[in-house]
């Protein structure tokens, strides 16, 4: 065997040992959000408690956040005191909108969720998951920031806890808010 | 005779029975489907197709595949609007473009390369190897020897 073929080999070896190497470590939960950068999907849908009906087109020009959850999702629970406290953060800002889009849910148990743990912003009904679909949503909890120009900016696949959510207010939240950029 | 009347009821209903059971009838529609469906991964189950798992997420993506049929979107058109929400991980087969040539082609790239490695290896120990020589001629001493000792045992 020559020297070119043992190197080549060895070379071959190593890339295969990286590539087992990121498949074995890697973080299988993690999927690559293809919707980030994209624009965002028009969704609408009725209002959880008053049955009203709610579309993303009203909140056109504004930044969005978007949460998926569910009356039967425990990971929601854990998350909802920290989504009424960034509620109660931004609320006050002019450009700032947040829904809750409830997800394969019956709509009394939802109700009954947000008669439990509180509700200061609009919940949006998605009861056969087609907006889910929409928005790539793999399970819930699930959030999403858009734009003001309808960009979706930001994913984040479980519970808004602890630095998830330090990061979602400071990094993700603020600058978008304070961007001059106009709205679209 | 009539010790014969459960045997003729038993054939009735092994040969009647085939005829009496409910034909599905399996529309165009469902069988687009079902063929798209067949074509997508359960993006909560471990490698299973939306057709065949029972995951809730699962059922929800077959109900917008059959809207999207009914309302006469194409086979493509539906399979990228789901490459759209999901990105190449909702695709039973990756995309044969960019990097996801390296997972079609690198099993016959290892394995037509490791083919010829051997094969030159295995030429080139054929080719170092001596001829073998041919055994010794038996000298006339010990030929008499052998003989006599296979006379002797005959003889025995």
């Amino acid at each position: 065997m020559t020297r070119t073929t043992q190197i080549t080999m060895l070379v071959v070896l190593l890339a295969l040992l990286s590539l087992f190497y990121q498949g074995l470590w890697g973080d299988p939960r993690h999927i690559p959000p293809v919707l980030v950068g994209t624009r965002a999907p028009v969704f609408e849908g009725p209002d959880v408690e008053s049955g009203e009906p709610l579309s993303s087109e009203q909140y056109k020009g504004k930044v969005i956040l978007v949460n998926f959850w569910a009356s039967w999702c425990q990971e929601c629970k854990v998350e909802h005191e920290n989504l009424l406290r960034l509620y109660d953060e931004f609320k006050d800002h002019p450009e700032f909108v947040m829904v809750g889009i409830n997800y394969q849910d019956e709509i009394p148990k939802a109700r009954a969720y947000l008669q439990r743990y509180g509700s200061s912003f609009p919940h949006m009904q998605d009861v056969k998951g087609a907006l889910a679909i929409d928005f790539g949503v793999y399970g819930v909890p699930e959030t999403f920031v858009i734009d003001k120009q309808g960009i979706i900016r930001h994913k984040w696949i479980g519970p808004i806890v602890d630095n998830v959510y330090t990061n979602l207010t400071k990094n993700v939240l603020t600058p978008l808010l304070s961007d001059p950029t106009p709205a679209t | 005779m009539f010790r014969f009347v459960p045997i003729l009821i038993c054939l009735c209903v092994v040969f009647l029975a085939p005829g009496l059971a409910k034909v599905v009838d399996e529309t165009e529609i469902d069988q687009k489907v079902r063929e798209i469906a067949k074509t997508l991964r359960c993006t909560v189950c471990q490698t299973e197709n939306i057709w065949e798992s029972g995951a809730p997420l699962a059922h929800q993506m077959r109900e917008a595949v059959r809207e999207r049929v009914i309302q006469g979107q194409s086979t493509e058109e539906i399979r990228a609007y789901f490459h759209s929400r999901y990105g190449d991980y909702i695709m039973m087969e990756p995309p044969k473009q960019g990097v996801n040539w390296l997972i079609w082609l690198t099993p016959f790239l290892l394995l037509f390369g490791g083919g010829a490695l051997l094969w030159r290896e295995v030429k080139g120990w054929v080719t170092r190897t001596p001829p073998s020589q041919p055994p010794p001629a038996l000298d006339e001493a010990s030929r008499r020897r052998i003989e006599r000792e296979l006379q002797q045992d005959k003889r025995e």
